[in-house]
């Protein structure tokens, strides 16, 4: 518990700093995944778990982007469709299809994602602002976009993503 | 240090507590058997372990208070007193005080030391022998210590063969504090010589003090009454300026006191500071202006709006609402558990990991011809699981009596307070059930318990001339009943008058008037918000509030509430509870490829209707015709969004269900079966979903969910529900 809060607290700094350098800050790892060709990264401190896609309770009257719910070991779990947030086109689960699970604040939640794809180091530097893509490109659960390598990682705020969205109480 | 302390503090205020609630009970016992020694001595070992307790923990207090009225207990245990109505009442009214001091401890929050002090002082003068007065006029006797209190200087020089006659003046001083409050002890050491030159029994030492106390000066000379000869001994009375007035404004004045003065410690200035500080105002005339404010309730005295008495009961209301809501504050959720259910607890899981490096040890190298081994073992894990579910559960079981134990206290006030006599009748105390439905349903009870006591019981001349016996009787009873618990709460008195709450329901437009309904429709109404049909508004019931809180409580907790009433006779409540609110009956129910559960206890029956019998209004609205009432029809695909097997509703199946008196019939697939389901919350990783009431895992490892179907009926009221 403790280890979640001190978390928090150091992952809400970038709200109030001009964007910039998330979960990533001073070289911090990133878990990173793929959905369709882009690549995403997420602090890999915030990550409880990954797990094998299973079948998921679809909830009623929930936004599409709620899959549905799953049983971890006892507890229930909703699971976040990414694919659907972003308003990209749902694809058939494969056999890379996995689940990731985070924990925001002290809730866990799933995330599906196409595929995982490695542990990324990313120094503080290599990290950029989100681009500004006026309203055409919604970026705003983006905290900003590193390099490695000749690949571009974007990386999540998943705190915005998940906290402000379906997760939080007001539909 | 302090954190392991404060652990063992948590022990003594569980123990505490416990040591409290038998002397309570014990008291109230006495009352009736006030012959019984062993009932005394029991009452007097629980009060002697929290005195010991209190001391040891360092809570003076407590341990001074339980001290004297342990000297009371003692007296009455030896015979050297008899148990009258007012020592057991005031014996009750420290008991109450004890809790408080206890709460206060705890919560480190402000005790009222007028009570502490005055009941204090009323029982050192009932065990010092002034008891009758004190017993047989408690309103005037409790005012009265601090108002002809005294105070005496006492100077003593003792004699000094003071120790070899074997006296002790530690005895004396004993004495003294039986009487009175010791203040300014001062002892003179001026004559004690050289270590050398000391004769260990000659007494060098000389004390001055001073006593207030109540008693007279014939009594205070009479504790010196040994050491007398030789003595030099100087008893002078002294007036003690007594900052209490007289009176039952004492109380009143004392409250509004505390109230400005931490108003004035934490909160802005009062004006008065600020004038004087200014220096608009001296001090002494704003003093002066201050005295002459009065409170409220002084005020209302004055204007003979209301009595003395019952200013003083509102405060004590105040005090008790304060103290509620504090002890609220204060709950514990510990439980106490029997060690042999935790040895056979331990037993149980060790077996569960022997069978389970079996299996383990069988999955390594497993060939065909084992399948019969593997199914054995699989069997003998279910066994295990099983039986160490059912123990666990049942540490969280706890017999009702705990929740039951409150009601002799409250039946036996609320007798004194109404008039009426009132015997109670517990039953079924062992029943166990899930700690937290007992932790819930105190509050319901307590509601039932006062609204039998103050509306079903007639007062006794009423009971007379209708040829029922004087006292009335309230019964709580608990039994078991399936998978659910049942709680009465029944009264002989005056029963419902139907046609009273037909009348006020019509008045109140709940009704039409001249509607033909029958007793069961009728007799719910009375847990309507804001429906009471007394005539009159006392403060015990009567608001109209407390019927609809048991109903929603009862219902919060899965439960429900059922009344039967014969006119005249009286009136039964049973409140029907699950066990536990962890695992639920349930029936597994699927629509199109979704499988739900809904709560058995919310299902009337089930049926499969004719084709014609589903008629619809205005177009839409769908009825089914369940022998001769019409109910509401509500498709779960609908509701859900789900792609269902059948539209028609000849060939799927209703379900006929009850949520608050209101009954649907919700249209599903297929029955699948009933099981026992454990309920897993969804608000814990996401949140509330309408119409679902919990998730709960299925026998395939997926995820079911349980429906509410107040919030089914909602949903399908709102309309088309949101698109998914």
């Amino acid at each position: 518990m403790a280890a979640v809060t001190t978390l928090e607290s150091s992952v809400k700094q970038p709200h109030q700093q001009s964007g910039g350098h998330s979960g990533a800050a001073d070289g911090s790892q990133l878990l990173t995944f793929k959905l369709g060709d882009e690549l995403y990264g997420v602090d890999i401190l915030r990550v409880q778990e990954i797990k094998g896609y299973t079948t998921v309770t679809r909830i009623p009257n929930t936004p599409a982007s709620i899959k549905g719910v799953i049983n971890l070991r006892g507890t229930i779990v909703p699971i976040v469709e990414l694919r659907t947030v972003f308003g990209m086109p749902a694809i058939d689960v494969t056999s890379f299809t996995v689940i990731i699970v985070v924990v925001v604040r002290d809730k866990i939640m799933g995330l599906v994602v196409d595929s995982v794809s490695d542990v990324l180091t990313i120094d503080r530097q290599d990290i950029q602002p989100p681009p500004a893509f006026g309203s055409r490109v919604d970026v705003s659960c983006l905290s900003g976009i590193a390099k490695s390598g000749d690949k571009l990682v974007a990386l999540l705020d998943i705190d915005r993503l998940l906290a402000e969205g379906p997760a939080s109480d007001g539909r | 240090m302090s954190n392991e302390f404060e652990q063992f503090q948590d022990a003594f205020f569980e123990e505490a507590a416990e040591h409290l609630a038998i002397v309570e009970e014990g008291l109230l016992q006495l009352e009736q058997r006030p012959e019984d020694l062993d009932l005394l001595n029991k009452i007097f070992r629980s009060a002697h372990s929290i005195k010991g307790a209190s001391g040891m923990f360092g809570f003076d207090a407590i341990a001074q208070f339980t001290h004297k009225m342990e000297t009371l207990l003692d007296l009455l245990r030896s015979g050297k007193k008899i148990v009258t109505p007012g020592i057991a009442d005031l014996l009750l009214k420290s008991t109450d005080c004890l809790k408080t001091l206890m709460e206060g401890v705890k919560l480190n929050a402000p005790v009222d030391e007028n009570v502490v002090q005055r009941l204090s002082t009323e029982l050192a003068a009932v065990s010092a022998g002034e008891g009758e007065r004190a017993s047989v006029t408690p309103p005037t006797s409790a005012s009265e210590p601090s108002a002809s209190e005294g105070a005496y200087d006492i100077r003593w020089t003792p004699p000094e063969w003071l120790f070899r006659r074997g006296l002790d003046p530690l005895q004396i001083f004993k004495e003294l504090i039986r009487i009175g409050r010791l203040s300014r002890v001062n002892v003179d050491t001026s004559r004690l010589p050289d270590l050398n030159g000391v004769n260990p029994e000659t007494c060098y030492l000389s004390w001055t003090m001073r006593l207030e106390t109540a008693a007279s000066l014939k009594e205070v000379e009479s504790v010196f009454e040994f050491v007398r000869e030789d003595s030099e001994l100087s008893i002078e009375a002294v007036t003690v300026p007594n900052p209490a007035p007289e009176g039952s404004g004492t109380n009143v004045q004392r409250e509004i006191k505390t109230a400005t003065s931490e108003a004035s410690e934490d909160g802005p200035k009062s004006i008065g500071e600020i004038l004087v500080e200014s220096g608009a105002v001296s001090k002494e005339a704003l003093e002066r202006a201050l005295s002459q404010q009065k409170r409220v309730g002084e005020i209302l005295i004055e204007q003979k709006a209301a009595t003395p008495q019952q200013i003083e009961q509102a405060l004590q209301t105040q005090r008790q609402m304060e103290a509620a809501a504090q002890a609220k504050k204060a709950d514990t959720t510990s439980i106490r558990v029997d060690t042999a259910k935790i040895d056979k607890l331990i037993n149980l899981v060790g077996e569960l990991v022997i069978t389970q490096s079996m299996l383990s040890d069988l999955g390594t190298r497993f060939e065909m011809g084992q399948v019969h081994v593997l199914l054995e073992r699989i069997a003998q894990l279910e066994r295990n699981t099983r039986e160490i579910q059912e123990r666990v559960m049942s540490i969280r079981m706890v017999p009702i009596g705990t929740a039951f134990s409150r009601f002799p206290r409250l039946v036996r006030d609320l007798a004194g307070k109404l008039g009426k006599k009132i015997n109670l009748v517990l039953s079924g105390e062992e029943t166990e059930l899930d700690k937290t439905v007992i932790e819930a349903i105190g509050d319901p009870l307590t509601h039932l318990v006062r609204n039998a006591a103050d509306h079903g019981l007639e007062t006794p001349e009423e009971r007379l001339d209708n040829n029922k016996p004087e006292a009335g009787v309230i019964k709580l009873h608990a039994f078991h009943e399936g998978g659910n618990i049942c709680i009465t709460v029944e009264d002989d008195g005056r029963g419902l008058n139907r046609d009273k709450i037909l009348a006020k329901a019509v008045k109140q437009g709940l009704v039409s008037d001249g509607a033909a309904l029958s007793d069961d429709q009728v007799y719910p109404l009375i847990m309507r918000p804001g429906f009471s049909t007394a005539d009159k508004v006392s403060d015990l019931s009567g608001r109209g509030v407390g019927m609809d809180v048991v109903k929603r409580n009862i219902e919060a907790l899965g439960g429900t509430v059922s009344i039967k009433t014969v006119y005249g006779k009286g009136t039964t409540f049973t409140l029907k509870l699950p066990l536990t609110l962890a695992i639920i009956e349930g029936m597994t129910i699927r629509v199109g490829r979704e499988t739900y559960i809904v709560p058995m206890l919310s299902i009337l029956e089930s049926i499969q209707p004719k084709p014609e019998a589903v008629k619809t209004v205005v177009g839409k609205g769908e009825l089914i015709d369940v022998r001769g009432i019409y109910l509401p029809v509500i498709r779960l695909y609908n509701v859900f969004n789900l792609k269902p097997e059948h539209v028609d509703p000849a060939e799927a199946i209703l379900l006929i269900l009850e949520t608050e008196g209101e009954r649907v019939a919700v249209m599903v697939d297929e029955i699948l079966g009933q099981q026992q389901v454990v309920i897993k919350s969804m608000e814990q990783n996401f949140r509330k979903v309408q119409g679902i009431a919990g998730a709960t895992i299925l026998g395939d490892g997926t995820v079911g969910f349980i429906l509410d179907v107040r919030g089914l009926l909602e949903i399908a009221r709102q309309g088309t529900p949101m698109a998914a």
